[in-house]
């Protein structure tokens, strides 16, 4: 299931109403996204998981399953790793000098996951942190993890590798369509969709100072068109 | 403003399905800034009306509204071409105020001329969807003609079965290739013109009453 309540474990599937005004379960309003079930919550614990409660607990609360968190949440967070930002798990502290780095063959969430905890840890204040986060966040990733990070993530770009590339004007039309018909960049400099503009059948005929527009729809008196 | 414009248009273009024969064709001068589309508007109608359309500047986007001139009469090989002419802003794809600034204008003034500018080609573009019969599209002759814009343009243009005339515009620089024009739209017939001197416009007229009339 796509969607877990991080309160009590509940799970919906993609698309469903139900989270939208709460868990009905325990009215918890923190969902986490488990993208088509691929990460078996026990499957694949990890050394850190004893300090998980450095980890997503920071912001949800003590009671929420540890082990179902944090995998999980690096599973989804995977495709937006960044390797410039993989700094050392609290387990590695003592590791961070060692240039194999064998000692690290842990899943390629990892990093990521140390990547949320830093990010919940610095929302949750300084309170409960150890020597772990503190080398973590003041050691320097060697090139060899660089190098090992990358290649991780590449799998999950396999389907794109192996695609042709788009054609460029299917390209651009692709992207036209995802305009606006006029983005304003800053005040007074502004992008203009000229496929968008002419296809609309509204009318922009003010712009306002707020990037607010006035339209005139045609159907608005009751006119004809055509 | 927006309300009588709309009726009046809607009122017009009721009259225009009952009297199409009769009724002048709607002839937009489409082009990217600065191609002297005013020029050549202010040039038919003067010679044909006495009147002019609206001011001309070096400064671009100085047209930031469609301005139309009605019941342009031209006469050609012994007949009356009636059409009305509809000068429009400049299309391009990105205003920034900045490029005012250079044209002796304070911040305040760049920015609310970009902002009227960029409305002014949503208007165009509105007019190009269903406001128009026919387009004669300027090019300044003296700069590349394969913009993003142009090739849009004339596509759209193209899509609507809209007849149009490329006029190859400033002939008078020195720097002027018209076939670089020619080149670029080989669909269409190009004529060369000096909008500001009057060069040539015998022949944009004669083309005018062929494609328009």
């Amino acid at each position: 299931m796509p969607h877990q309540c991080i309160e009590c474990g509940r799970t919906f599937s993609d698309g469903s109403k139900e989270m939208l005004s709460g868990c009905p379960e325990c009215g918890g309003n923190k969902f986490q996204f488990r993208p088509g079930g691929t990460s078996e919550p026990s499957t694949d614990p990890t050394p850190q998981m004893e300090n998980s409660s450095v980890g997503l607990s920071a912001s949800s609360e003590a009671s929420a399953p540890s082990e179902a968190s944090a995998p999980s949440e690096a599973a989804s967070s995977t495709d937006t790793l960044d390797p410039t930002d993989t700094t050392e798990s609290p387990a590695d502290r003592s590791d961070t000098s060692d240039p194999t780095g064998s000692s690290r063959d842990t899943p390629s969430g990892r990093d990521a996951t140390d990547d949320t905890e830093s990010a919940s840890d610095r929302a949750a204040g300084d309170a409960g942190e150890d020597t772990a986060q503190a080398s973590a966040r003041s050691d320097v990733v060697t090139p060899d993890e660089l190098d090992r990070a990358s290649r991780e993530v590449e799998p999950s770009d396999q389907d794109d590798a192996t695609e042709p590339r788009p054609d460029i004007d299917e390209l651009r039309d692709e992207l036209n369509e995802q305009f606006e018909s006029i983005r304003i960049v800053s005040p007074g400099t502004y992008e203009l969709n000229l496929m968008e503009l002419y296809d609309r059948q509204e009318y922009i005929i003010s712009l306002q100072e707020d990037g607010r527009y006035v339209i005139e729809m045609p159907d608005a008196w009751g006119v004809d068109e055509e | 403003m927006g309300l009588l414009t709309n009726l009046r248009d809607s009122i017009l273009r009721v009259t225009d399905g009952l009297f199409a024969a009769d009724e002048p064709k709607r002839i937009g001068i489409y082009g990217p800034p600065n191609a002297g589309k005013t020029t050549l508007a202010n040039r038919i109608a003067r010679d044909w009306t006495g009147d002019a359309v609206g001011p001309e500047s070096q400064v671009p986007h100085e047209t930031r509204r469609a301005r139309r001139k009605e019941d342009v009469e031209i006469e050609r090989n012994g007949q009356t071409v009636t059409i009305d002419i509809v000068d429009t802003p400049g299309v391009t794809t990105k205003v920034d105020y900045k490029e005012f600034l250079d044209h002796d204008m304070d911040k305040e003034d760049a920015v609310r001329r970009s902002r009227e500018a960029t409305e002014g080609v949503a208007e165009a573009m509105h007019w190009l969807r269903e406001d128009v019969d026919g387009v004669i599209y300027v090019l300044d002759s003296t700069t590349d003609p394969f913009t993003q814009v142009n090739t849009m343009l004339i596509g759209i243009i193209e899509s609507q079965d809209l007849p149009a005339l490329i006029l190859a515009n400033k002939t008078d620089l020195s720097e002027s290739d018209v076939t670089q024009i020619a080149n670029a739209f080989p669909q269409h017939e190009t004529v060369p013109l000096s909008a500001l001197e009057g060069e040539n416009m015998d022949e944009v007229y004669t083309k005018i009453a062929e494609y328009f009339g």
